[in-house]
């Protein structure tokens, strides 16, 4: 099991990995879940529509190549995330850096990952993400916690 | 990491059966896929014909091949079947179809299922033909 999986265990969320070279996906699909997250493969970004109109699938953190063929690349994916599930982080991961660095705005600041794949980078990389996201839901529920009991709301 | 490197990287376990699921319908496979691996299978997905072509002529260790028939690409089930079998000869082959099974289906594969899926037969199915590939493995 790679280094970290008991942590990211406790820490396990649900990614959905949009990539359409198989042998990659596969690689990076299985690796994500020896790290104890709960994976959902797409081979395009019709399928990752399909996976994201499914609210109960539950995707905290979409993982998508930037060129894709077929109607949407990982570009169109990422701003269709954003504009239509908020709530989901995006990673970008392509080849072409400075058209990654361009769209990382699509995606929280940082969420772009070179090709060739390094899957111990990725993993951090989620895990970091993750980690954050549940620390900002902590403090949101802490704030309302607050406001609740008539406390101040910063 | 280029895609020949990713290819001959052991993504899964040598020792523990693997099965190819093929389906088109991404919410179709991953249903399929989760009850397999809900059962301790190791589950390689993949989109289409030519996707499940590019697993079987690598490395990769595959002991079963779970696919439907229709699918929109060149190389819809039957084609895939084909294929396979002149591939990888002692692969099992399970294939799902929403029509009657003719003659060039009963000919190639081991199992059939009539779609929609049901999960519990076709979990059972595996596992049974996954028994019969190991216990061959283990005679040699």
């Amino acid at each position: 099991m790679p280094d970290g999986a008991a942590e990211s265990a406790e820490l396990a969320g649900t990614i959905l990995v949009v990539e359409d070279e198989v042998l990659i996906r596969l690689v990076i699909a299985e690796y994500l879940r020896e790290c104890g997250y709960r994976v959902i493969e797409a081979a395009n970004a019709d399928e990752a529509l399909l996976v994201l109109s499914k609210s109960e699938l539950a995707i905290d953190v979409v993982f998508t190549d930037v060129e894709m063929p077929g109607s949407m690349d990982g570009f169109a994916l990422a701003q269709w995330s954003r504009s239509n599930r908020p709530d989901i982080d995006v990673i970008l991961a392509g080849s072409v850096g400075r058209a990654v660095q361009a769209a990382s705005e699509l995606c929280d600041a940082g969420n772009n990952v070179p090709k060739p794949y390094d899957p111990k980078g990725i993993h951090d990389r989620i895990r970091r993400l993750l980690a954050s996201r549940r620390q900002s839901k902590r403090d949101l529920q802490s704030k309302l916690e607050s406001a609740s009991h008539g406390g101040p709301v910063r | 990491m280029s895609v020949e490197e990713v290819a001959c990287r052991p993504a899964l376990e040598e020792d523990e059966p693997t099965v190819l699921v093929v389906e088109d319908e991404v919410l179709i496979r991953l249903m399929v896929a989760d009850a397999l691996r809900a059962q301790g299978i190791n589950v390689i997905e993949a989109s289409n014909g030519e996707e499940a072509m590019r697993v079987l002529q690598s490395a990769l260790p595959v002991q079963l091949l779970l696919t439907d028939v229709r699918m929109p690409s060149a190389l819809d089930g039957l084609a895939l079947a084909h294929a396979a079998r002149a591939e990888r000869p002692d692969l099992k082959l399970i294939m799902a179809t929403s029509q009657r099974a003719d003659d060039e289906l009963a000919g190639l594969a081991d199992a059939f299922f009539s779609k929609p899926y049901e999960l519990n037969a076709i979990v059972g199915r595996v596992k049974s033909l996954l028994a019969q590939t190991h216990h061959a493995r283990r005679r040699r």
